[in-house]
């Protein structure tokens, strides 16, 4: 099934996984959850030789064990999962692993944006229904929250924080009396949530001030904060991971050379250190340089060199797909690649050689066309 | 080859067979869990009882209370620097945590560049080694010999490079040294990781409270004994060979080594002896381990270098910094031991009349220390607990729910308290979510960083609304930073000292908050040498410890009210410190004063600044002297000008002081004058060619030698050796060149109109106005040397913005500003109020107003220059032939006038009145040409 798809969500993509893990789980589920918190601790973090299991669970979300474990636990309490993070830290993606590991469905989505109103998270009507039968629960549309409510299931809210704060603040009531009235209707107007409803939310710490949410509304929420990774190691993790994901997908053969990895991985680091030691916004570059821009720029190289390539990644490739992807503003972002070009790549390619001098070739041209 | 019939046979036959079904190469594996085993055998056996700890471990704690109480041992060898042994007695004075101190700045035997060395071994109240020293100094008849190194040997033994790159430490302790017992933790960062990996948990002190702490608290003695052994056995056999392994085995060769010679000098019934030392030594190797080896170790001796001791306060954040512990570990084991004191009911031993522990636990800890021993079983051979153990999980504590209970309300309590808008739902889901963290990871019961967690995360929303977040404040909570406190009679006497004479003031110096003092020095004239010692100390000590709010000291002045912070009880430390260089504050002061003159680095500035802090805080004349006339030392000796500023602020300000003070200048103050004197003249020359030395450093030498001059020649200086040093200067550089002309105009060498016209011609060529303003900025400095030159400078500076392009006038001004704030500060009020003497004081008048120099007259030409009378003139004006000639020749046109009209007018009447004079009176004259002929 997962062929057919495009993306295919974690539950669809890991469903034979889940079936097996929820085959020998015998720990306490609470609500109606598919699986206790160890097997989904284990199904995020992937398995080990100490677990004693007899096949192994591939790791697919990387960070720190405990902000696993601090968001199941939340969600098996009574309060509403808020991630909150800079863009590209994988709040997203964790959010669906656990709605995929918990209930089986991920999709149920509310995309928080400037636009978002109430009926989004609530229900909205089928006009021409109304007219031709009037308000009924059969004329009625009802949200991806609602339809979590209704299934007892995870709903998701991803960037909360983008949408204006009377629309976040219909959250409230369905967080705290965990029901929806629908006053339209004489009878029938209420839907109850079901054991096992809760919402994981998503914010971008970027956006902060945006939409600040109410005090009311963060009661409500735990907040989990996911920090950016540095951890050069889990980072290498991350990229191979995702990147051969999206090779997958692409039905791409294409082999990723680590030494290719190294230099994206050394630059970003780089670029990270100097945006820290930045005093103004106009000396750092617009991008946040997380860990989900780099898989970015590693999928347009990889996709260039295939289809314009010799279908092989090269350096000079790679370097064309960092600057055309960070060179956002010209000239700002154009004058900081330019200064990191000539005062860390070219001493670098000097000194360490390998694939840094046509790295510092394929950077130089890419910055000669785009000035 | 397997032993079946010992203890651990079977446990080691499990092992080895486990071993040969996991481990890929079956050459190590096998070794090192036999070894394992082996150890705990080995130790167990030992004629001599070890008992082995980990630091900050309340398990070890109470196995030590517990074995204490059942043993009753008559000697305690214990694993602690044995020099550091007369400071014990001194504990019960003392506020937990703190510190016992070895301190050396005297170095003989090592390098200098290591001074000051110091060691510190930080004593809490929740360790198995306080347990044992209260034991031991409050039961009569118990020695307590400590066995370790001495605090030498830590150096001796210290690998060079790794004493050389001390880092600096934050808290406490500074940069000491920390040694501890029972250092306990995987020597390699591979192996810590796996444990912590594999235990799930994120730092060293939460796997060692999970694996070891929780299960080892209730259990018995063997258990206890042979897991400790056992794990000190593991870090052990995986530790990397290396420097580190080297002076552990050394330590534990010395050890043994000592605890034998004791044996054998005092006769001590060996089964009456205990042995306190960390698991890591208890699993040794060495040859020499056991009373019954006969290995030697020849114990090298102790340097020449002079130790002093010491016990300073330290706080469990000083520990946790020092020993890269976790963050609240040490405070989370101090709560854990406090509670499992209340539920074992047991009593752990306290020194008498220690202060801020328990006082009741105390009492009783005393009574069952000299009263009941609890029966002692047979010693039987120790049965093997470790299988048992290992194959079991440990038994868990119970969910203590009264507990929990009481942090989540706390914590919700002490966050609203911080800005968090936390309620009791908070309190609520904090607990319920501390329950499920638990059950996640494995336990039955939340341990404390269980409930950090799930505080953090039920409370801690997007920002921080307070300076403390929710983790710290669980720090807090959970038993907080506890800062030690060393009593009175443990101080040092120059401590003791300081708070004696600080007790006028009237304040609790022991508080750890500020305190304010109000001094007024006029209704209270006693406090006067109260207020003297806060200036001393304000001087030595860093500067939060002793703040002066209001008041200052400097030459000449004296204060009427003072106004001080002082923060004794936070810097006790720092007091402490100072008084391991003295016994008197007086005594240091000079000690450093001393010092900073007779450093290889010092200068003539330092000796004077060390001059001034001696007249300052000491008023002693004979040591000023002294100071002062190393002073003149070190400027003879000098050959760089840099410091010429400093010096002649300096001088400046002490010769005042002693002008207005005594009755004459002290020898030295004029030996530095003549001696500044000659040495500014030598090096003037060479300061206005050489292009490191600024203008300010010679607008300083000349000043010294323009102001100082009149006391420089009458002291026998001569004036020309000033004239010939100026002369001998050409500089190149526009700044110095202005200097140089200042510094002829002042020696009459170049008059003021010729200095105006040089001025004028510089404005008026355009390939030197460019530079301009660089002739400006010396003369500002030359007002340093000839102040009569400000009316002048002020002259030059309205020119200069009148008549200089735009282009070198706008990108001037700022530097003009930047340039008098740095260098030229003192002499902008000068500057500035020549300016207003020049400039009209209101707007209208400047319309009207012309500068002085423009209005200037010109000179009288027609008036002329006065012709002189006598018989030159006469000749002259008889003969005008020759004189017209030239005057023809040359060009010139003049007129003859006669020296009795015009300017000469008076010019015959005093040649006429001396004629008469002496036709008066001949006898001088006629005797002088008498004398003559």
């Amino acid at each position: 099934m997962s062929d057919d798809m495009l993306r295919a969500p974690a539950e669809v993509k890991y469903a034979e996984e889940l079936d097996w893990l929820e085959s020998i789980d015998d720990g306490p589920k609470p609500f109606s959850w598919r699986l206790s918190p160890r097997m989904i601790r284990l199904f995020v973090l992937g398995s080990e030789r100490s677990d004693g299991l007899d096949r192994e669970i591939a790791q697919k979300w990387f960070g720190d064990r405990s902000f696993v474990e601090r968001s199941i636990v939340t969600l098996a309490s009574d309060r509403g999962l808020l991630l909150i993070g800079d863009p590209g830290t994988g709040k997203s993606w964790l959010a669906e692993l656990l709605s995929a590991a918990i209930c089986r469905n991920s999709t149920l989505v509310v995309q928080g944006t400037a636009g978002t109103t109430e009926d989004h998270i609530k229900y909205s009507w089928n006009v021409s229904m109304v007219i031709a039968k009037g308000q009924s629960r059969d004329s009625m549309i009802p949200s991806p929250i609602m339809t979590a409510m209704e299934q007892g299931v995870i709903g998701r809210f991803e960037e909360l924080t983008r949408s204006t704060s009377d629309v976040q603040d219909a959250l409230i009531s369905i967080l705290s009396e965990k029901y929806v009235s629908i006053p339209e209707l004489d009878d029938d107007n209420i839907v109850f949530a079901q054991p096992g409803f809760s919402i994981i939310a998503t914010a971008n710490s970027r956006d902060r001030g945006v939409n600040d949410l109410s005090s009311a509304l963060k009661r409500r929420f735990n907040f989990v904060r996911i920090p950016v990774v540095t951890n050069k190691k889990s980072e290498a993790e991350i990229v191979r991971f995702r990147t051969e994901e999206l090779l997958r997908r692409h039905r791409i053969e294409l082999d990723l050379p680590p030494t290719l990895l190294d230099i994206l991985l050394q630059s970003f680091a780089d670029l990270r250190s100097a945006a820290a030691s930045a005093t103004s916004d106009d000396e750092k570059l617009e991008s946040a340089l997380s860990t989900a821009e780099q898989i970015g720029v590693l999928e347009d190289a990889i996709l260039h060199s295939h289809f314009f390539g010799d279908r092989t990644l090269r350096a000079q490739t790679l370097a064309g797909s960092l600057v055309g992807s960070l060179a956002r503003r010209s000239p700002e972002d154009l004058a900081i690649l330019n200064k990191y070009w000539h005062g860390v790549v070219e001493p670098r390619s000097k000194k360490d050689g390998g694939e840094w001098p046509e790295f510092l070739e394929g950077g130089r041209e890419a910055i000669a066309t785009l000035s | 080859m397997i032993d079946q019939t010992s203890t651990f046979g079977s446990l080691r036959e499990q092992l080895l067979e486990a071993a040969a079904a996991f481990a890929d190469s079956p050459v190590a594996v096998p070794g090192i869990l036999a070894g394992l085993v082996d150890d705990v055998d080995r130790a167990l056996r030992e004629k001599l009882e070890i008992f082995p700890v980990c630091h900050h471990s309340p398990a070890s704690a109470l196995a030590m209370v517990r074995r204490l109480r059942e043993k009753q041992p008559k000697v305690i060898y214990l694993e602690l620097c044995e020099d550091l042994q007369p400071l014990l007695t001194e504990l019960r004075n003392c506020r937990l945590p703190v510190a016992a101190q070895a301190f050396a700045t005297d170095l003989d035997g090592f390098p200098k560049s290591w001074a000051p060395l110091s060691v510190v071994a930080p004593i809490t109240e929740a360790s198995a080694e306080y347990q044992a020293i209260a034991y031991a100094l409050e039961t009569p008849g118990v020695e307590l010999v400590l066995v370790d190194r001495s605090t030498d040997h830590v150096f001796q033994w210290a690998p060079k490079e790794e004493a050389k790159e001390r880092k600096e430490e934050a808290g406490l302790h500074g940069d000491a040294v920390g040694v501890e017992i029972g250092d306990l933790r995987p020597r390699f960062a591979e192996l810590e990781e796996h444990l912590l990996h594999h235990g799930k948990v994120r730092h060293w002190s939460e796997w060692w409270d999970q694996y070891v702490e929780q299960p080892l608290s209730g259990a018995d003695y063997d258990t206890y004994r042979q897991v400790m052994v056992l794990i000190g056995s593991l870090f052990r056999r995986l530790t990397p060979d290396g420097d580190r392994l080297a002076v552990d085995e050394d330590r534990e060769r010395y050890m043994w080594t000592r605890m034998r010679e004791h044996l054998a000098a005092g006769g001590a019934d060996p089964g009456d002896c205990l042995y306190v030392c960390g698991a890591f030594h208890a699993a040794s190797r060495v040859e020499q381990f056991g009373l019954d080896s006969t290995a030697t170790f020849e114990i090298s001796p102790r340097t020449g270098t002079k130790w002093l001791y010491g016990l300073i306060p330290s706080s469990h954040s000083a520990i946790e910094a020092q020993f890269g512990l976790a963050p609240g570990s040490v405070s989370i084991a101090a709560a854990t031991w406090a509670k499992a004191v209340n539920r074992t009911k047991l009593a752990p031993f306290q020194l008498t009349g220690q202060k801020g522990t328990r006082k009741r636990a105390g009492a009783r800890g005393a009574r069952g220390a000299r009263g009941k021993p609890l029966p002692q079983k047979a010693d039987a051979a120790p049965a093997d607990r470790l299988t048992g153990f290992l194959s079991r999980p440990p038994a868990l504590d119970a969910l203590d729910e009264a507990e929990l209970l009481g942090w989540c309300v706390d914590i919700v309590r002490l966050a609203r308290r911080n800005g968090y808008l936390a309620s009791t739902a908070d309190a609520i889901a904090v607990f319920e979510t501390s329950i499920l963290l638990a059950g996640l990871r494995n336990r039955a019961r939340p341990t404390p960083y269980d409930f950090q967690d799930a505080a953090v995360t039920c409370i801690e929303k997007d920002v921080v609304p307070g300076r403390r977040d929710v983790r710290r404040l669980c720090e807090i909570l959970l038993g907080g930073d506890r800062v030690g406190e060393v009593g009175y009679d443990a101080l040092p006497p120059l401590a003791r000292n300081v708070y004696d004479r600080l007790a006028p003031l009237g304040l609790d110096l022991d508080k750890r908050t500020i305190q304010r003092a109000l001094i007024d020095l006029n209704a209270h004239p006693e406090l006067v040498p109260c207020s003297d010692l806060l200036w001393m100390l304000r001087y030595l000590l860093p500067d939060d410890a002793v703040r002066p709010i209001m008041g200052e000291r400097r030459l000449g002045e004296r204060s009427i009210q003072e106004s001080w912070d002082l923060a004794f009880g936070k810097h006790q430390r720092s007091v402490i410190e100072l008084g391991y260089e003295g016994v008197t504050i007086e005594q240091v002061l000079e000690q450093r004063l001393r010092r900073s003159v007779w450093d290889p680095k010092a200068t003539a500035a330092v000796a004077l600044a060390a001059v001034e802090d001696a007249v300052l805080f000491l008023g002693s004349r004979r040591f000023a002297d002294e100071l002062g006339a190393r002073a003149v030392e070190l400027l003879a000796a000098e050959r760089g000008v840099d410091d010429a500023p400093e010096v002649l602020r300096r001088i400046r300000r002490l010769l005042a002081y002693y002008r207005a003070n005594e009755p004459e200048l002290p020898a030295w103050c004029e030996a530095f004058v003549t001696a500044g004197y000659a040495h500014y003249c030598t090096l003037l020359p060479t300061a206005f060619v050489d292009d490191d030395t600024g203008v300010r450093q010679v607008g300083a030498m000349l000043g010294f030698l323009f102001t100082m001059e009149s006391l420089a020649l009458a002291l026998g200086c001569d004036r020309a050796q000033l004239e010939l040093a100026v002369q001998q200067s050409h500089p190149e550089a526009p700044a110095k060149v202005a200097l140089l002309w200042a510094a002829h105009t002042q020696l009459g060498l170049l008059t003021m109109a010729d200095l105006r016209a040089r001025c004028d011609e510089l404005l008026a060529n355009p390939l030197v106005v460019p530079s301009v303003p660089q002739y400006i900025m010396g003369f500002v400095q030359a007002m340093e040397p000839a102040p009569a030159l400000s009316g002048f400078v002020v002259e030059m500076i309205s020119k200069a913005f009148g008549r200089l392009p735009d282009s070198v006038l706008l990108p001037w001004l700022p530097k003009l500003i930047t340039t008098l704030r740095a260098g030229a500060a003192e002499l902008v009020p000068v500057l500035v109020r020549e300016a207003g003497r020049t400039f009209p004081g209101s707007l209208p008048a400047v319309d009207s107003w012309v500068p002085p120099w423009s209005a200037r007259p010109k000179p009288a030409a027609a008036i002329g220059a006065p012709v002189a009378s006598g018989p030159v003139a006469e000749l002259l004006l008889g003969h005008p032939a020759a004189c017209d000639g030239v005057a023809g020749l040359l060009g010139c046109e003049g007129e003859w006038r006669d020296p009795a009209s015009g300017g000469g007018a008076g010019g015959g009447r005093p040649a006429r009145e001396v004629t008469a004079l002496l036709t008066a009176h001949p006898g001088p004259a006629l005797a002088l040409a008498g004398l003559l002929a």
